[in-house]
């Protein structure tokens, strides 16, 4: 432990050469600072620009994060900007072909490879052992990953739960399903009058690629060099079938996603039995519409058989830092901060979110949702690791195949059309 | 597009330049002071210079280096590094060779056929029809027109995409009505009842301009030749065909080939409905296609050839359009 102290300590020690240069105050920075293990780089007045997406963390854990950051830093500033989801891939890529990039960034896990493979990000490899990276949760790290070089580092996970109403299931008299079968079972039972057994929009394909998972295949494999698209099998054709007939036992659109359902779930104040959505979703709902706070129960999504919940896409976020950062180093403080247990505990805790580390999943346990989303996170898995996934998803023709599903085409020949959109991407040379 | 619409108005030969020469004259008699050669000479340049730098920068530019990209291998990867290497005409040749894109231009076609001849059918029935309408009525309609002309192209396809939606849309609730099976339908689920709204929009959007357009050619021709035409008992399609049609000739080229250009290069109504959520890659059409290819999967290389092929396709036709149109005035001269 203390040499690898001593090893961290040398390491900055250098970094804080390397970013000494071009400033003259760099005598002054030797006297001030502590021989301290962690030794921060040089703060010198810059300002260190930090994107966080919306909703993942709260502004209490950011306040406190920029006194701790800038306490550890003197003279540095830090400045967290909060982006919106809507278009933010475009602006991702500016930021990384600009001269002007933010320090740190913050992508969905599905996202990173395109930016590392695009050489905009600076290749973190060296740091993981440094960062605790064999505790990483894969479904985060690998797709972080390039030609097994590391360009995300994980910032933290969520997958898809069940979340449903305690009073209906109560009234029903039933409880969560652990089965597919149950599942159905009791979904058809809370699915009366003008109550809805499940609100499932046609197009969730994070939830269906768990499905799909469970019957055994991957959205698309890789063999040698070409990747294969795997909708026109009959795992694809079975999936789609279960997700049909629980898709049928509510009043959501089969031509729509996900992303209006927390304004439909709370403008509908409790007629709707089941969702599935990532637990924090719950506490979204609850702000809008305080009358179903402590409504709210989760289950893991059902297994085929009870031995094993359903497999669950991981879901997440990771940061990355551009090459065209101009404080690499401060940047890199950020994310050793960020990554840190005690900082990593903090913001779970606060989001219900999965921390990105397996040894640190206590800290959700003992939150209903945090421990169903564990259960998920068992058999969790990543998206096909392509530097062109990112562009599949951007125009997702797995949406379009799903709502052919649900209003009665033929899977097998909705799901040909579909993998030939995947495939031309998957195996389009950058 | 709507500013290049109405200087082509303006630019109608059938409107006599009114005003143009009365305040010219006037000017011209009293000069405040002569210029020197020099300043005279070089003044109109430097007057018109802030307009052509800005049109330059903003038009000639962007088209330039769409071309050179085109010409390049231009990705995500050089996009960062900002260097890459010219590569010919493989971006042509490859594009040429994919059947999606033969697809796709095939399908351009058959939709700005489809959506020209009924914006030229619409728009004439509406401009007759202006013509027999009382003043008060008349003036409704024009003020709907350009109402519609006027409603900005993304918010009238989000409110086309709710008439539309599968489960709580108006269209779905009055078919119902109506004792139609059409209960929770998915328009947007499949490419043909997805392009049937799309074009319904497009028409829409597209109507106010051509009507008034050819309600501004009616009101140019004389009433004596028409009641001539009735005195000889010639019924409303005869009149029509001899003698609406073949004078305002030049003014329906003209529109037609205005909304050749509109209907061909729309891009906003087809992304923002299917875009998202609907089958875009059955729908899209060569600009959607070329937005996809650079926006989406970051080739923009091919979106630039994309593009450059669908400015090349739009002027070919254009040119034949623009020949027809001078050649039939030249034989109306004769």
């Amino acid at each position: 432990m203390k040499r690898r102290l001593l090893v961290a300590a040398g390491v900055a020690a250098a970094l804080t050469g390397v970013a000494a240069c071009g400033s003259d105050s760099s005598d002054d920075k030797k006297d001030n600072k502590p021989a301290a293990s962690n030794a921060p780089a040089a703060g010198n007045g810059k300002t260190v620009r930090v994107w966080l997406m919306k909703g993942s963390a709260p502004d209490d854990y950011i306040a406190a994060l920029k006194a701790k950051f800038e306490a550890d830093h003197p003279g540095a500033k830090l400045d967290v900007q909060i982006q919106q989801w809507n278009g933010i891939g475009q602006k991702i890529t500016g930021a990384l072909a600009s001269n002007d990039a933010p320090d740190v960034v913050e992508a969905g896990n599905t996202q990173i490879a395109q930016y590392g493979a695009s050489g905009g990000l600076k290749d973190l490899s060296s740091k993981v052992t440094e960062l605790g990276g064999k505790d990483w949760l894969t479904g985060l790290s690998d797709p972080g990953k390039v030609d097994g070089k590391t360009y995300g580092i994980p910032f933290y996970a969520a997958n898809r739960v069940v979340i449903y109403n305690k009073d209906l299931f109560a009234k029903a008299n039933v409880q969560p399903p652990k089965t597919r079968a149950e599942w159905l079972d009791i979904t058809k039972r809370l699915n009366t009058g003008d109550q809805q057994g499940i609100y499932l929009p046609g197009q969730n394909w994070y939830f269906y690629s768990g499905l799909l998972k469970d019957e055994g295949a991957d959205i698309a494999t890789k063999s040698g060099s070409a990747w294969k698209a795997n909708l026109d099998g009959a795992p694809a054709a079975a999936a789609s079938a279960f997700y049909k007939e629980l898709q049928a036992l509510g009043k959501a659109a089969k031509d729509g996603d996900e992303k209006t359902q927390p304004e439909v779930l709370a403008a509908d104040g409790g007629k709707i039995a089941q969702f599935i959505a990532v637990p924090g979703e719950a506490e979204t709902i609850i702000k809008s519409n305080p009358a179903l706070k402590d409504k709210f129960g989760f289950f893991p999504i059902p297994g085929k058989d009870a031995s094993k919940a359903g497999a669950a896409l991981t879901g997440g976020s990771d940061l990355m830092v551009p090459e065209a950062s101009k404080n690499q180093d401060l940047a890199y403080d950020v994310i050793k901060l960020i990554n840190s247990d005690e900082w990593q505990t903090k913001l779970a805790q606060a989001t219900k979110q999965l921390p990105n580390k397996t040894t640190l999943s206590s800290a959700v346990t003992a939150d209903p949702g945090g421990a169903a989303m564990m259960e998920g996170a068992k058999n969790g898995f990543a998206t096909p690791n392509s530097p062109n996934w990112a562009s599949v998803e951007d125009n997702n023709p797995i949406k379009a195949y799903l709502t052919k599903v649900m209003t009665g085409t033929d899977a097998v020949a909705a799901g040909k059309e579909a993998n030939a959109s995947i495939e031309k991407t998957l195996n389009t040379k950058n | 597009m709507s500013a290049s619409k109405a200087d082509a108005v303006v630019a109608t030969p059938t409107q006599p330049p009114r005003n143009q020469a009365p305040s010219g004259a006037r000017r011209a008699t009293k000069p405040p002071r002569k210029p020197s050669g020099i300043v005279k000479s070089v003044t109109p340049y430097l007057l018109v210079a802030p307009a052509i730098l800005g049109i330059a920068f903003l038009l000639f530019y962007p088209v330039v280096r769409n071309v050179m990209l085109s010409f390049q291998h231009y990705r995500f990867k050089q996009l960062i590094s900002r260097s890459a290497d010219y590569v010919g005409w493989e971006n042509y040749q490859e594009i040429l060779k994919d059947s999606e894109f033969w697809e796709v231009t095939r399908r351009t076609f058959y939709f700005t056929a489809v959506n020209v001849v009924a914006v030229m059918l619409i728009s004439t029935v509406c401009a007759l029809m202006l013509m027999k309408l009382g003043k008060t009525m008349r003036i409704l309609v024009l003020v709907g027109l350009v109402a519609a002309w006027a409603t900005p192209v993304i918010a009238a396809t989000t409110i086309f995409k709710w008439l539309f939606r599968s489960d709580n849309g108006v269209v779905n609730w009055a078919l119902v009505k109506l004792g139609f099976d059409y209960e929770g339908y998915t328009w947007f689920g499949h490419a043909g009842s997805t392009l049937t709204v799309v074009t319904l929009l497009i028409v829409w959007q597209s109507i106010p301009f051509a009507t008034l357009t050819l309600y501004a050619g009616l009101t140019t021709v004389s009433t004596d030749v028409y009641e001539s035409a009735r005195l000889d008992g010639a019924g409303p399609v005869r009149i029509f065909r001899s003698i609406t049609f073949p004078i305002l000739r030049p003014i329906f080229a003209l529109v037609a080939s205005l909304e050749v250009i509109w209907i061909f290069k729309s891009f906003a109504q087809i992304w923002a409905i299917a875009g998202e959520n609907g089958p875009i890659n059955e729908v899209r059409t060569l600009p959607v296609y070329a937005y996809q290819q650079g926006m989406s999967a970051k080739l923009f290389d091919m979106a630039g050839a994309i593009s450059t092929i669908t400015v090349v396709i739009l002027a070919v036709m254009l040119v034949f359009y623009f020949r027809q149109m001078f050649k039939q005035e030249r034989e109306a001269d004769k």
